[in-house]
């Protein structure tokens, strides 16, 4: 069991308004889930929750039969916006991880750190060919780049440290629908080559069952309530472009129904 | 013209631009040049409008001439030793020591800032003290550091600090609480310490901004500076200048004032080429 969440209740604000009640889910080593729920419904806060940016009021989350208090390096993240570091060219976003776990302040003043750094270049350039971008774009500041090629990096940049588990945030919500296709691919193929465990969040029930092996559908059963696990689907293989449409209507009609 | 000349519309010409953009200098200097020369002509030893030779003479006793009679260069001295020992020279670099001492000592205020915008206890220890000092009217404080302090260095150094610190703190510490939080996660999630975030992520992010913010405030340190040592001080520019109110030298007042402006302007100029140069990434909004 890699990830392990048990009767996790969360409240924001003053009065204190549920936004998750009773979340009970275990995922295993390998799964690629998507969580799927209408804005608001706090599929945001269960992912910070597993980065360990944010707490339960109540309950447990344990990952790798641990709980973890702050973000560290078992969890990659990318979110949708703010993904890259701005002050840093493609290639140093990519190997940054690694440098900084490796080296502290002071020691990337040793020659050890540029030889390592030499090596990490290559590996970075290795990534770079794998997600799409040319040789020149390594140069490159991300605002130079597009939306879609800047979260590619972002993908990169989180996968060269190797974490057990790639948390993603609606990282493709701001993609135009295009460009959002080949990221699922890209991100399927990644998943396949590495074996990463994957939690994608997301509010495109398309998006979810294209991307999946588990979909899992956060809903609000009233408007005072927190949310819960409404639907828990897994999906063995992708679906194809003919089963999608009937999907996407039943989970909609769940999220949907459980809301009113 | 399809498009009103003074609407918002309006596309000026380069040609145009350029020479309205020059305008009000030369308009300016015609209007001195023109008074001077009535005044003069009323009454030939004025000295509230010095004319331009005046002033090239007194520029050209305070460049090649000390101040005081005993520190005078060997008679046999050559262009160099003369101009070092000279008047304007003394008085800048004083003044420029004094301001660069400052500028050091907001290196540690920025670092301040930066602390108390990322680590929650530095932010709440800090944040109402900074808060309240930077109400503080500085130049009410100038007797009570001349009392404390003395009337040397230190006091006039303390003045610019007090003066100007809050502000720098205060801004760098909203500019750093700016920075996504999105950023500071990915960095923990890549596996950097709370340093690393606070010096290789936040800071460099910062930075330029920072600068900028010093920049605005080059005023304020010689705003600062210059009631310092026109208060007291025995050397100096704004000493000099303050000396010479009492003989009305205006032939030496002027250009030290246009002096000033030009050493500011490229203080600020080569700030702004530095930041270029060390952040290609920032544009500014």
């Amino acid at each position: 069991m890699l990830i392990h969440i048990e009767d996790v209740f969360v409240a924001y604000g003053s009065p204190p308004r549920a936004v998750l009640a009773g979340i009970n889910l275990e995922i295993e080593e390998g799964e690629f889930v998507c969580v799927l729920g209408q804005t608001g419904c706090g599929k945001s806060t269960l992912l910070r929750l597993i980065l360990g940016s944010e707490h339960p009021m109540r309950g447990r989350i344990l990952v790798d039969g641990r709980e973890h208090h702050q973000p560290d390096r078992t969890r990659g993240y990318v979110p949708q916006k703010y993904s890259l570091f701005p002050d840093k060219t493609v290639l140093d976003n990519i190997t940054f991880g690694c440098e900084v776990s490796e080296f502290g302040l002071f020691a990337r003043l040793t020659p050890a750190f540029y030889r390592r750094r030499k090596q990490l270049r290559a590996e970075a350039f290795d990534y770079l060919q794998r997600i799409g971008l040319r040789s020149c774009d390594a140069k490159k500041y991300p605002d130079q780049l597009s939306g879609g090629m800047q979260q590619r990096v972002a993908i990169a940049q989180a996968l060269m440290t190797k974490p057990r588990i790639l948390l993603m945030d609606e990282a493709f919500s701001a993609l135009d629908p295009g460009t959002r296709r080949g990221m699922q691919q890209l991100v399927r193929d990644l998943w396949k080559a590495t074996g990463t465990t994957i939690l994608f969040v997301t509010h495109n029930t398309d998006e979810a069952l294209r991307l999946g092996t588990r979909v899992i559908v956060l809903a609000k059963e009233s408007v005072d309530q927190g949310s819960r696990i409404a639907m828990d689907l897994s999906v063995p293989a992708p679906c194809g472009d003919e089963e999608i449409p009937s999907l996407v209507r039943r989970l909609e009609l769940v999220s949907e129904s459980c809301a009113l | 013209m399809s498009v009103g000349f003074l609407l918002i519309h309006a596309r000026p010409q380069r040609a145009w631009s350029a020479i309205l953009s020059w305008f009000l200098f030369a308009a300016g200097l015609a209007a001195y040049l023109w008074v001077a020369q009535a005044r003069h002509r009323e009454n030939p030893e004025d000295r509230v409008t010095p004319t331009l030779a005046q002033m090239a003479t007194g520029m050209y006793n305070a460049v090649m001439q000390p101040a005081e009679e005993d520190e005078a260069a060997p008679p046999a001295a050559n262009f160099y030793d003369r101009l070092s020992h000279s008047m304007l020279w003394r008085d800048t670099r004083a003044t420029s020591r004094r301001f660069l001492l400052s500028l050091a000592l907001l290196i540690p205020a920025v670092l301040l800032g930066l602390h108390m915008g990322l680590f929650p206890y530095v932010g709440v220890f800090f944040l109402r003290f900074v808060l309240f000092f930077d109400k503080i009217v500085a130049l009410s404080l100038l007797p009570i550091l001349f009392i404390a302090f003395g009337i040397d260095e230190l006091s006039k150094i303390m003045l610019i600090v007090i003066g100007v610190t809050p502000t720098i703190i205060l801004d760098s510490f909203n500019l750093t609480r700016g920075v996504p939080p999105e950023q500071i996660v990915k960095a923990f999630t890549l596996g950097a310490g709370d340093f690393d975030v606070a010096y290789r992520v936040v800071l460099k992010q910062v930075a330029p901004r920072v600068l900028n913010s010093i920049r605005l405030n080059l005023k304020a340190v010689m705003l600062f500076l210059f009631a310092g040592e026109m208060i007291a001080s025995t050397d100096g520019l704004a000493y000099r200048i303050a000396l010479l109110r009492r003989h009305m030298g205006m032939d030496v007042i002027i250009p030290y004032v246009l002096w000033v402006a030009l050493l500011l302007f490229l203080v600020d100029f080569a700030m702004r080429t530095v930041n270029r140069k060390l952040h290609p990434w920032f544009h500014e909004a």
